[in-house]
């Protein structure tokens, strides 16, 4: 069935939609967009308010899609967008014979609908693609009055906030002592109940990162054994206590602002000039996907620079609601690609967004980074908590190694050829398999406590660990 | 951090965990920096201070009795190339069973790959993944020393170098190659192992079966176990010895079973005997029948009507009893010589049909020649391409587009495939996992153009077996290896 711009219109969902979508289909929204030779798809890439872009993917013929943002609005704005490109400027797709594989995958799980979709009515009750054309192409002017009073607003607005906050960490600072003065054991045997009380008041008083991250404290305890979870209430404490101190001392740090209470946006980022920005070839360690208590899924992509000599890692970092359901990521483990890559602004710069994706690299090994002269696998991070002591999770690099078992069938990371060297406890459960295999080098996430490994190089190539 | 720092660290957290001011257990130099106005924000001061020194300063003891397997023993093969892993990943995903998962592995075995063990590795079980997993097999199921690799010799001094899936591996082959010197193994080795390992030490017999193991056989009739006794019973059943010779006598279960046997005579001009099972008169006759069949030889059977075992098979009148048939040709299996299953199986694949289902049963008996006729029978008749699925120990990768082509198999795959009948649709998919093991790479690569002209999505799931399949080519390159 031939694309027009009537059909999109009757298929949107309500007129914001089409409007928002309208926004979306200028080309460098799209780092990708590319359609099937023989077959009715189109399918592209659209850089939305993640950190890395939507996969978004339509079938002409009956119209069915796939896009991987978490919008509950169907189709969403990237649907609408792609098939509004489809429609006017087919000329800025390329023409390829093979889908990838995640157009792959959505084909292989999708059914199709027995009978084609019909033709679009002839007017869609309540939504006009010219009107969403219009919105699109003449923004209201802002008069200079109007400008001061927005900017006067948002002063007012900023000063609000640094006062909620710092009482939020007044409250924090007395929660702690209370916890210390009333016994860690008893704290930590009702975290759940307790960090819940606090987040609620961190949330009442805009404190809102803070406030997920010891929502998250229980949790955190209770996949350790027993008599590790003091010690752990201990460090996470320690660090809030640092935390708190760190911003009273600098409320406008932009790190410190969004550890406490919110992140800069995506646009944002981008237009910080003191933003770092390293143009280099990537590739994906690994993904760590998990549900927060606050109904929130993380989704963090972490990456390697394959063109650093010391090991430096990056991490692409998205929120969604659990109630959209699993969402495939724009990577697969293993994927290489070379992207200009902007880190938030950081004392150790982890967190980035992909600005631009430059094509993809071929498969190989690793480099050889140069180790710690004192042979440390952790000096790495000994040097992340001289900087940024308030946070957890720092990524390493392994020297080669391989993996054992104590007594309890916990496993751990241990030095190759000495087997009275550093050995590091290993979170979960690993593959049997690997407990043979030599590992070359590891990639993986230390918190002080457990490795969560993401992946390893090895005689049989590159392994899958997250 | 040096000793008085740590046991201060661990007076201050025994007082924290205990609850309470814990400022006055603090290290000196701590105390001194944790000095404040509140003695809330000198335990605070305190806390941080601990808690960098948990992270930074100490680090988690590892265990003396760190265990680490022995490294994962290097194959025979080189492994499968990284490029084509995307399509193994795929193929194995759509394989429901460890069965079908195993098959894949059978795939890639025969094109002169092993797969990488983190994404399939057998089970510590496994007699079913191809000879070139033993050793994995055998890591799996706990070796813990290093023995001799596949490359040595099996003999009686190097017998307990080997763990037992790479016995059994190398057992095989010797049975293949110098039976008596594996039948003097066996008989030598097996006799002080349990009951079960010997069981399936004379289960591996069967493999270049031949007259000069009768005395072998016979003298496990004074085994311990019943199992090894009845085992080697059917051997020598195969090699024509009767295992019943005393006939007649009400006792005597090959005359009641020849009693649900009708001998008859058909043709006008050239008489020829016919025999055809007699209908059971209740359910209890039935399931006596049924068990007759299962527990008496062919040979002491046809030996009551005078017969030899090809020349009975060739007078028995199949469709009568569907009930007989089946135990007819499973009897065959068990316990029948090599002339008879190779007789039995070229009637039942001539005659086509539900006649060359049967021929099902004596899979572990068949040459690979029978069992692609077998394979090329199924596919010509299409009505029962979920047989596919049953050929048991079929080899992989070597059926042609003729073999596809002649037959109705691809243009039933295509109705299945064009038609609106989501289960038809379905079971069509499954014939085509079949299909991409049975196939080679020519034949795989047509058939998926086939299917996706009949209007399978060219990403369907059903498909990556044969892509993978059609992938893996004969001869691999220098660089895959």
């Amino acid at each position: 069935m031939q694309l027009d711009l009537k059909t999109i219109e009757a298929f949107a969902p309500d007129q914001a939609s089409l409007g928002a979508a309208a926004k979306l289909t200028k080309r460098s929204n799209w780092p990708r967009l590319e359609a099937h030779e023989q077959l009715p798809l189109i399918w592209g890439e659209c850089q939305g308010s993640g950190s890395n872009p939507y996969r978004v993917a339509f079938d002409t013929s009956d119209h069915g899609y796939k896009c991987t943002c978490p919008s509950r609005k169907f189709p969403c704005k990237h649907i609408l967008a792609l098939a509004w490109i489809g429609a006017t400027a087919s000329d800025s797709f390329t023409r390829v014979d093979q889908t990838p594989d995640w157009v792959n995958d959505w084909l292989g799980r999708r059914r199709k609908p027995g009978q084609p979709p019909a033709a679009a009515p002839a007017r869609a009750e309540g939504k006009s693609i010219d009107e969403a054309s219009r919105q699109e192409e003449a923004p209201p002017v802002e008069s200079v009055a109007a400008a001061e009073r927005r900017e006067a607003a948002q002063r007012k607005r900023a000063e609000d906030t640094r006062s909620a906050v710092s009482a939020a960490l007044d409250e924090l600072d007395q929660w702690i002592a209370d916890q210390l003065r009333l016994g860690l054991a008893g704290f930590v045997d009702a975290s759940s109940e307790r960090c819940r009380r606090i987040a609620a008041r961190l949330v009442d008083l805009k404190a809102t990162a803070l406030a997920g991250r010891i929502d998250e404290l229980p949790a955190k305890l209770m996949a350790l054994r027993g008599e590790e979870r003091p010690d752990a209430a201990i460090r996470e404490l320690g660090k809030l206590v640092l935390l708190a101190k760190a911003w009273r001392a600098a409320p406008d740090d932009a790190e410190l602002k969004r550890l406490v209470s919110a992140s800069e946006t995506r646009d944002q980022i981008l237009a910080n000039p003191d933003a770092v920005q390293v143009e280099s070839d990537w590739e994906v360690l690994g993904e760590k996907i998990e549900t927060r208590r606050d109904g929130l899924v993380s989704h963090a992509t972490w990456l390697l620079d394959l063109k650093s000599t010391t090991p430096r890692f990056a991490v692409l970092l998205d929120f969604f609601p659990a109630s959209a359901g699993r969402r495939s990521g724009a990577f697969a483990a293993g994927d290489r690609f070379r992207a200009r890559l902007v880190f938030y602004p950081s004392r150790n710069p982890l967190r980035a967004l992909v600005a631009e994706r430059l094509g993809d690299v071929a498969p190989g090994a690793w480099p050889t980074f140069v180790p710690d002269a004192a042979g440390d696998p952790l000096a790495a991070y000994a040097a992340f908590q001289d900087c940024a002591p308030w946070l957890s999770d720092c990524p390493i690099i392994l020297p080669a190694g391989a993996i054992a078992l104590d007594e309890k069938d916990g496993a751990w990371w241990q030095v190759a050829n000495d087997p009275h060297g550093i050995a590091l406890p290993v979170a979960g459960s690993v593959h049997q398999t690997l407990l043979g295999i030599d590992l070359a080098a590891t990639a993986a996430l230390w918190n002080g406590a457990r490795l969560e490994l993401l992946a390893s190089q090895s005689s049989i190539g590159r392994l899958d660990l997250s | 951090m040096n000793e008085l720092d740590q046991a201060g660290l661990a007076r201050l957290r025994d007082g924290w965990i205990s609850g309470g001011a814990a400022y006055e257990l603090a290290p000196a130099e701590w105390k001194e920096v944790a000095a404040a106005s509140s003695a809330d924000e000198q335990e605070r001061r305190l806390l941080a201070i601990a808690a960098q020194a948990l992270d930074v300063a100490l680090r988690p003891a590892a265990p003396k009795s760190l265990k680490r397997r022995l490294p994962l023993p290097v194959l025979a093969l080189p492994m499968l190339p990284e490029r084509l892993r995307p399509l193994l990943r795929a193929a194995l995903k759509y394989a429901a069973d460890a069965r079908l998962k195993t098959r894949v592995a059978a795939l890639v075995a025969s094109r002169g790959f092993v797969l990488h063990p983190m994404d399939w590795m057998p089970a510590a079980t496994d007699q079913e993944s191809p000879d070139i997993y033993a050793p994995w097999v055998d890591w799996q199921a706990g070796a813990d020393s290093e023995k001799k690799s596949r490359n040595e010799s099996l003999t009686a001094e190097t017998w307990d170098d080997f763990y037992p899936a790479a016995r059994r591996s190398a057992l095989v082959d010797l049975r293949r190659s110098a039976p008596a010197l594996a039948r003097t193994l066996i008989e030598t080795k097996g006799a002080s192992e349990p009951a079960e390992v010997r069981l399936a030490l004379i289960e591996l017999m069967r493999f270049g079966l031949g007259a000069d193991d009768v005395p072998f056989l016979k003298s496990l009739s004074a085994d311990r176990s019943g199992k090894v006794r009845e085992m080697a019973g059917r051997l020598l059943a195969r090699l024509g010895e009767r295992g019943n010779p005393a006939g007649g006598g009400s006792e005597d279960p090959i005359a009641e079973l020849a009693a649900f046997i009708e001998e008859g005579k058909s043709g006008f001009i050239r008489r020829r005997t016919t025999y055809a099972p007699i209908k059971p008169k209740s359910q209890a006759q039935q399931a006596r029948r049924a068990d007759l069949f299962a527990t008496c030889y062919f040979g002491d059977l046809v030996a009551r009507f005078g017969r030899t075992e090809p020349d009975f098979i060739g007078a028995w009148q199949f469709g009568v009893d569907d009930g007989a048939d089946l135990f007819l040709v499973r009897m065959v299996s068990v316990s029948g010589g090599d002339a008879a299953v190779a007789s039995l199986a070229d009637l039942l694949v001539a005659a086509g049909g539900r006649l060359a289902l049967l021929a099902l049963q004596l899979m572990l008996r068949l040459d690979s020649g029978r069992k692609r006729a077998l394979i090329r029978q199924i596919l010509n008749d299409a009505q029962n391409l979920a047989a596919l699925n049953m050929v048991e120990g079929a080899e992989a990768g070597w059926l042609e587009w003729s073999d596809l082509a002649k037959g109705k198999a691809i243009s039933a795959l295509r109705s299945a495939i064009s038609g609106d009948n989501d289960v038809t649709k379905r079971n069509a998919e499954q014939h085509l996992e079949a299909l991409g093991f049975l196939a080679n790479p020519m034949t795989a690569e047509k058939l998926i153009g086939e299917v996706v002209a009949a209007g399978l999505p060219p990403a369907s799931p059903s498909l990556s077996l044969l892509r993978l399949n059609a992938a893996l080519t004969e001869n691999p390159s220098q660089s895959d290896r």
